[in-house]
């Protein structure tokens, strides 16, 4: 009870810290970053969607290795939870019985859609709000679908570990061909003064990578999770 | 040659993946070639930019510096750099068997190496929050590599008290980011004057401490270390004790480089914190029987030591602590390496079960020795050099010098009980048929007696500092080692060796997860009345 009580008082210490900090917030306020962007994100980078241009060009650097995070981590879950691969995944935990007809019949209807919108969100990353990482969450959504249409798939999560580790490669080589081009390092392989239509390549091309790692690594979380939940 | 910094970090990265991707047997060579290519980059970039640092920085893909990620080195990060160079050496050549390749384990291997670079080079604070993370995951990996029940749970343990910590720290840089509008170290740095009386970086630096303790593994929020290394294979202790540890230290020097301007009194703080952190490790080392447990709380001891180094206002005190962790890094991996080579082949990790190291195994023993003569701070060995330094500073006050000598006294007694292993007779009834891994060991001890011997030139040329007022053979030296082995001598024979209840009691005592996280938020809580409200 003691504990409780001391817990409380640390965190209403901390609390008030907080509160009191917050007030000066308002004043101390600086955003010299964001009005650059607004100023120069278009003309610097060819993306009108100023997200894409932060991770894709801006910081570069930062969006490899959160990509790089993914790899790892599906690296590591799959070693720790090494099983057979051609096991029947979904079989255990999607039992045909609890699963509504309803629930299955609709998830075979909203597949297509669901993919399209993933595609749809990867692909105009540069222009609407989205790019390689929103969309390659959306795209394994909709192939985590699939275990609910087809109770009897089977999914080859080495397959799927080695196409990451080339579309990481691949990131990390469009990433620097700008050393060779443009003699600067993790950026747009364009230069800053081509035009916008030829600066879309880059990040449309590093878009699709991205998507792709995001995509094949969430769906590999997620199958080498439902052969743990066993 | 400007963008050696950024090849550092792609170099072990692309290398790991290659491996992972090619799973051919003689795939050791590749990692041995990116070795070699690291180095002989490192060095020569050392070289070219030793006399101005501040000109071999640059903003990756060119854009202004405060929205961009700038990559930059000092003498510090280079020290780390050179550091982290020689401990993958050394674990490569440690781990290495003729035609046998563990692809999984270089790839989490080399990919840690590249990501430390990272953490070392960066001067970007979004950027060193991403590598933090990074380093914690691969660890984690690292850590649940024997995928045992027990490793699994240390990881896991691992993985989500860091994970709290760094998210400590991610606030604080987006409150930074708020009051400065800009997240590189060094504009922030130069613009801290102004703001050196806003609560609300105040907040952000003792968030960012909070977290930064966490991966230095001080006092209170220790308890991830012992479980960790208990866990791990030797070779990642070896790594994990020897540098991953040290990436708080190094951020706490980083971090408070940056608030350097904040009239912010940390020295205080920081010293009883680590003359905590110290005792208290020292005092755990003494009561346990398993060898690794034993070096693991002697890491959370020695880091203490860093921390009071660390926590003065004397440059030169200051220094002392920096060079304690250098030093700490070579001995600790080897002794956690020499460990493991008798765990391995005495199929136990009881030190009253092991005897008769010597007989089995004396080119082991031997390194192992020299070792454990560099972490009592024998004269000679490195160890003492820093020791002696972080002595010199801090004797004026007699309990600052107390709680130091206590905890030498403490560190002796404890490996005159670890080198019980050595004496006896209990021949084993198996032949020991693995060689010792001799390269690693050799470069490591060799090492150990090279900056114990020339430390005055190596920290010249390393740091540009000083420090050849240190005399190795002074009777003052001598004598007060001698004092600390007797001591820890009849500490261990009058004490430890009767196993009392509270010993046992000690030994059993393991923190839940639970109580690591209470304790964190009343480390913070107090941290925030220490700072701010007092």
């Amino acid at each position: 009870m003691s504990r409780k009580i001391i817990l409380v008082a640390a965190l209403g210490i901390l609390f008030v810290m907080f509160f009191l900090s917050m007030e000066e917030m308002e004043d101390l306020f600086k955003n010299d970053a964001k009005l650059y962007f607004f100023e120069h994100g278009l003309d610097d980078t060819g993306s009108s969607n100023l997200i894409t241009a932060i991770l894709l060009d801006y910081r570069l650097f930062d969006s490899l290795f959160e990509a790089g995070i993914l790899l790892v981590a599906v690296s590591g879950v799959i070693w720790i939870s090494r099983h057979d691969f051609e096991e029947r995944n979904a079989h255990f935990m999607l039992d045909k019985y609890k699963t509504p007809e309803l629930f299955v019949t609709l998830s075979r209807f909203v597949f297509p859609l669901l993919l399209m919108l993933g595609f749809f969100i990867i692909l105009n990353g540069h222009l609407t709000p989205g790019g390689g990482f929103q969309g390659g969450a959306v795209v394994a959504t909709a192939i985590l679908l699939l275990y609910y249409i087809n109770l009897e798939r089977k999914t080859d999560i080495s397959l799927i570990v080695a196409v990451v580790k080339f579309a990481y490669l691949g990131i990390v080589l469009t990433a620097s061909i700008s050393l060779i081009t443009r003699g600067e390092i993790f950026t747009n392989f364009m230069a800053v003064d081509a035009p916008t239509m030829s600066k879309y390549i880059y990040i449309i091309a590093l878009d699709i990578l991205i998507g792709i790692n995001v995509a094949l690594c969430l769906w590999a979380i997620f199958t080498a999770f439902l052969k743990e939940g066993r | 040659m400007i963008y050696v910094p950024a090849f550092l970090v792609l170099i072990p990265v692309v290398t790991g993946i290659l491996i992972l991707m090619f799973r051919n047997e003689r795939m050791y060579l590749l990692a041995f070639l990116a070795q070699t290519l690291i180095t002989v980059l490192a060095v020569s970039y050392f070289f070219v930019f030793r006399d101005d640092f501040a000109s071999g920085a640059f903003v990756l893909g060119g854009w202004p510096e405060h929205i961009g990620i700038t990559l930059a080195n000092d003498r510090l990060s280079m020290s780390f750099i050179f550091l982290t160079i020689l401990l993958w050496w050394v674990v490569l050549f440690y781990k290495y068997e003729p035609r046998k390749t563990d692809h999984s384990f270089l790839f989490f291997f080399l990919f840690l190496q590249g990501v430390f670079f990272g953490l070392l080079q960066t001067n970007d604070l979004f950027n060193l929050f991403v590598f933090i993370e990074l380093t914690t995951i691969v660890a984690t990996v690292l850590v649940g590599f024997k995928k045992t029940g027990s490793s699994l749970r240390a990881a896991i343990y691992y993985l989500l008290i860091n994970t709290s910590g760094i998210l400590m720290f991610l606030i604080g840089v987006l409150l930074l980011y708020n009051v400065f509008g800009t997240i590189n170290l060094l504009h922030i740095r130069d613009n801290m004057e102004a703001m050196d009386s806003e609560r609300l970086v105040q907040l952000a630096y003792i968030l960012m401490m909070a977290g930064i303790s966490i991966k230095a593994a001080i006092f209170p929020v220790y308890t991830w270390l012992p479980k960790a290394h208990g866990a791990a294979q030797s070779a990642v202790s070896a790594l994990l004790s020897g540098l991953i540890v040290k990436s708080g230290v190094y951020l706490f020097i980083r971090m408070n480089q940056m608030f350097a301007a904040l009239s912010l009194d940390y020295v205080d703080f920081f010293f009883i914190i680590g003359a905590l952190t110290a005792i208290v490790g020292v005092v755990f080392a003494l009561s346990q029987k398993d060898i690794k447990q034993i070096l693991a709380y002697h890491t959370v001891s020695q880091v203490g030591i860093v921390f009071m180094g660390l926590a003065q206002v004397d440059a030169m005190t200051a220094h002392g602590g920096l060079l304690h962790a250098f030093h700490h890094g070579m001995f600790k991996s080897l002794l956690f390496l020499c460990a493991g080579v008798i765990i391995k082949v005495y199929r136990t990790k009881n030190v009253s079960e092991i005897r008769g190291v010597m007989k089995t195994m004396p080119f082991v023993s031997a390194m192992m020795i020299i070792g454990m003569l560099s972490i009592t701070g024998a004269p000679l060995f490195n160890g003492y050099i820093s020791k002696s330094i972080i002595k010199y500073g801090i004797e004026a006050n007699p309990f600052q010098y107390a709680a130091l000598f206590a905890v030498n006294i403490g560190t002796a007694a404890s490996f005159i009980k670890a080198s019980q292993i050595f004496f006896g007779e209990k021949p084993l009834s198996y032949a020991v048929k693995k060689r010792p891994p001799y390269v690693a060991l050799a470069i490591l001890s060799i090492l150990c007696l090279v900056f114990g011997v020339f430390f005055a030139p190596l920290s010249d040329f390393f740091f540009t500092v000083d420090i050849s007022h240190v005399s190795i053979l002074s009777a003052r030296g001598i004598l007060e080692y001698a004092l600390y082995l007797i001591a820890g001598y009849l500490i261990f024979r009058l004490i430890i060796k009767k196993d009392g209840s509270l010993i046992q009691r000690l030994r059993g005592f393991r923190p839940s997860f639970e109580t690591a996280n209470y304790v964190f938020v009343l480390y913070m809580a107090a941290m925030a009345l220490h700072f701010i409200v007092l």
